[in-house]
């Protein structure tokens, strides 16, 4: 907003689409960046180190004279880490807080606490344009394909608009660009000049998906990245992210409600639970060996296409709704609707254990 | 004799199709699953047997300002509605005075007989007796089916005083039960809360106790759990179940869901591009599945009971790739064992419990 616009094109790894000259429009002035990204090709070291997260929204009351009465906690300290190359699946049902965790590992909303490091790099520190050109290392797909593109773009100009926005390339260059993306995504060239409305829901997804990967991001969080689309056409989708992440090298971060969904795209599951992860684990143990009862309650209720099984499980009925989460519960947060809650459970916050090796777990009790 | 019999239903906007024959039956205590993905005609079904669609056009060149009168010389389906025009009730029509609609509303054709009477040919005063007595219905978005500046107590007790003559004291008592049988807490208090009050789970919660305030024989279940979490998910499939078993309601379940089917319905319809792929009792179709459609339905789906990371088989292509019934299949497009002989022509829906529309069926089991 203040000062000249730099027009400085920032780390963009483009050298899988063979064009050399787009990085270099102007030399890089920043070269911390460059280091960033060094390390975030190395894989198996964690990309993206989120500590003690916290989004704390105020509730504000009064006409002339406003004030704080309290604070909504939408995400109230989590903290996981990403391997580069790996998919963390994020899970929890509406109202937990999980896409809210997700815009503040984006800055898209300010943390109000704790710390998100991509790449060595503290994002939560970053301010004005080096922010804005750190975006580009990390960009989001979102649920609502239709209602996340500009009805008045074609797809040419959604998708040449990021890099544009990061002065990346010439017009030509940033029209190539967007073909070879929308070749990795599965549409054609013919498709530049035509807008949102022409497509299908699945299409639209695609070029959601498109458009985060033209500035060839290390990370990308998916907030529902399926959950408006077809069965059919869910499957195609999600076998498309993960074809992607083995061609570009990319990092995930799936937000999710549905847990077969989660479970098929990640390595790693976390479960939240009003603003704070429950369990967590890698997706086969978490999906084993449940060891919280809230784990314990989604997983039994996730209906099943399977008659035999549907017949003969043992479903956990959760009572109730989600609490506010202005006002939490004492203790433990999930003790209002767990089956098992006793009275230590009101008294004392269960601590974020480790139950088994790289299987952690919030709960008192070893269920 | 079914509760509901629908027969060869079938329902056009203008030139497009949404229905196209299609048929099934509901019996009572029992559950009967559409199932199908957007755009396959499941909702307009549902639509079409309660009698909710805006009614077809007038026939060309009728002045807007007769409708009345255009009521009264035209069958319910006036331009579709060859299969109708007989057992259409052009008597009971003028007394009504069915208000037709311009550049819009549906062609309805075929039967859907409910307990021997056919509701497509009711007179729309004759339906709305009907409707929320003898058969009612529960929709996906429970925030817009519910009136969001009149309290729910008083939106149940419409139902009750309509229906059942119930008023005043009596009404609000009947109401405050309801909603302790749907499992909501503090009934009475509830009475006096807007929708905006509730949680999704509850607000859905109080469209069963409305949908079940004067006992149904027929209950159709829009995508009811589709916008709620699993966990509330679960306890409303619970509640669904529970009254189908005790009350032994009928239950029409809509939904995408092939998980929610696999528990709920006995018996199951899959729909595709408005016409029954496949029709069979719920265990026999999870077993064998023998439409293409059905099948790749079944490979899209990620499962918690199979091994991580098991590759998805999806159905290439989306619905709009779609060619029309009478020419072949419409599936063909899209389906991995398409043959010459799927686009040679209308394939027919064969076989009696586990029916199937797909003329390569024998080749591909």
């Amino acid at each position: 907003m203040s000062g000249p616009v730099e027009r400085a094109a920032p780390h963009v790894p483009v050298q899988r689409t063979e064009e050399p000259d787009l990085s270099t429009e102007e030399p890089d002035v920043d070269t911390g960046e460059d280091g960033v990204s060094a390390d975030a090709a190395t894989p198996g070291a964690p990309l993206l180190e989120v500590e003690d997260l916290e989004v704390h929204f105020p509730i504000r009351r009064g006409v002339v004279v406003e004030r704080t009465v309290g604070h909504v906690r939408a995400v109230d300290g989590v903290g996981l880490s990403i391997e580069a190359g790996g998919t963390y699946g994020m899970v929890g049902e509406s109202g937990c807080g999980k896409t809210t965790f997700g815009r503040a590992v984006l800055r898209i909303e300010q943390p109000t606490g704790g710390r998100v490091r991509l790449g060595g790099e503290d994002v939560t520190a970053l301010k004005g344009e080096r922010l804005r050109r750190f975006r580009s290392k990390m960009q989001m797909v979102f649920q609502d394909p239709l209602g996340s593109l500009n009805p008045r773009h074609n797809v040419d100009m959604l998708l040449s608009e990021p890099l544009k926005v990061h002065g990346i390339g010439s017009k030509e260059e940033r029209r190539k660009l967007a073909v070879e993306t929308l070749d990795a995504v599965g549409l054609p060239k013919s498709v530049l000049e035509r807008y949102p409305h022409e497509f299908s829901g699945g299409q639209r997804q695609r070029l959601g998906i498109a458009r985060a990967l033209m500035l060839r991001p290390d990370l990308i969080v998916c907030d529902e990245p399926v959950s408006a689309l077809d069965v059919s056409i869910q499957a195609q989708v999600m076998n498309l992210l993960d074809e992607l992440q083995g061609e570009f090298g990319l990092t995930y971060l799936v937000i999710a409600h549905d847990l077969a969904v989660v479970r098929h795209l990640s390595d790693r599951v976390g479960v939240m639970y009003l603003g704070k992860l429950v369990e967590e684990a890698d997706s086969e143990s978490i999906y084993e060996h449940p060891r919280h009862p809230y784990t314990k309650a989604l997983l039994s209720a996730v209906p099943q296409p399977d008659p035999e099984i549907e017949a003969n499980r043992e479903r956990i009925i959760l009572k109730g709704d989600l609490p506010s989460p202005a006002n939490p519960p004492s203790g433990c947060r999930f003790r209002t609707r767990c089956p098992w809650a006793e009275d230590v459970c009101a008294e004392v916050e269960p601590e974020w254990r480790e139950a088994a090796s790289g299987h952690k777990v919030a709960c008192h009790f070893d269920l | 004799m079914a509760l509901l019999e629908v027969e060869d239903l079938r329902v056009a906007f203008g030139a497009s199709t949404a229905v196209d024959g299609v048929s099934f039956a509901v019996d009572e205590g029992k559950v009967v699953g559409l199932v199908g993905e957007s755009g396959c005609g499941k909702s307009v079904t549902s639509l079409a047997v309660m009698g909710l669609l805006p009614k077809g056009r007038p026939a060309k060149g009728r002045k807007a300002s007769q409708p009345v009168q255009a009521a009264a010389s035209e069958p319910v389906g006036p331009a579709g509605g060859g299969l109708k025009a007989a057992a259409a009730v052009p008597q009971a029509a003028p007394a009504t005075g069915r208000r037709s609609r311009r550049g819009g509303g549906a062609d309805v054709s075929g039967r859907a007989a409910f307990d021997g009477v056919d509701l497509l040919s009711l007179a729309p005063a004759a339906m709305r007796r009907r409707r929320g007595r003898d058969l009612a219905m529960i929709f996906q978005d429970p925030l817009s089916s519910l009136n969001p500046v009149v309290p729910i107590g008083r939106q149940i007790t419409e139902v009750l005083e309509r229906h059942r003559g119930l008023k005043g004291d009596k009404a609000a008592k009947e109401a405050a039960h309801l909603l302790d049988r749907v499992g909501i807490p503090d009934p009475t208090r509830r009475l006096k809360e807007y929708p905006h009050q509730l949680s999704g789970g509850m607000r859905q919660r109080v469209l069963i106790a409305i949908a079940v305030a004067c006992a149904p024989r027929l209950l159709i279940a829009d995508e009811p759990t589709t916008a709620l979490d699993v966990t509330i998910q679960a306890q409303i499939l619970e509640l669904l179940k529970d009254l189908v078993d005790t009350e032994g309601t009928a239950l029409l379940m809509i939904t995408h869901d092939l998980g929610v089917v696999a528990g709920l319905c006995d018996e199951v319809n899959v729909l595709y591009s408005g016409r029954v792929v496949e029709s069979a009792p719920v265990r026999e179709l999870f077993a064998r599945p023998t439409h293409p459609y059905t099948i790749g339905l079944l490979g899209s789906i990620p499962r918690l009971d199979l091994g991580i990371h098991e590759p998805l088989t999806p159905i290439r292509g989306s619905i709009a790739d779609v060619i029309r019934w009478k020419d072949g299949c419409a599936f063909a497009p899209r389906c991995d064992r398409v043959a010459e002989a799927c686009v040679a022509g209308e394939p027919a829906l064969r076989g009696d419990l586990h029916a199937h529309r797909c003329v390569r069926a024998e080749e591909i089991a």
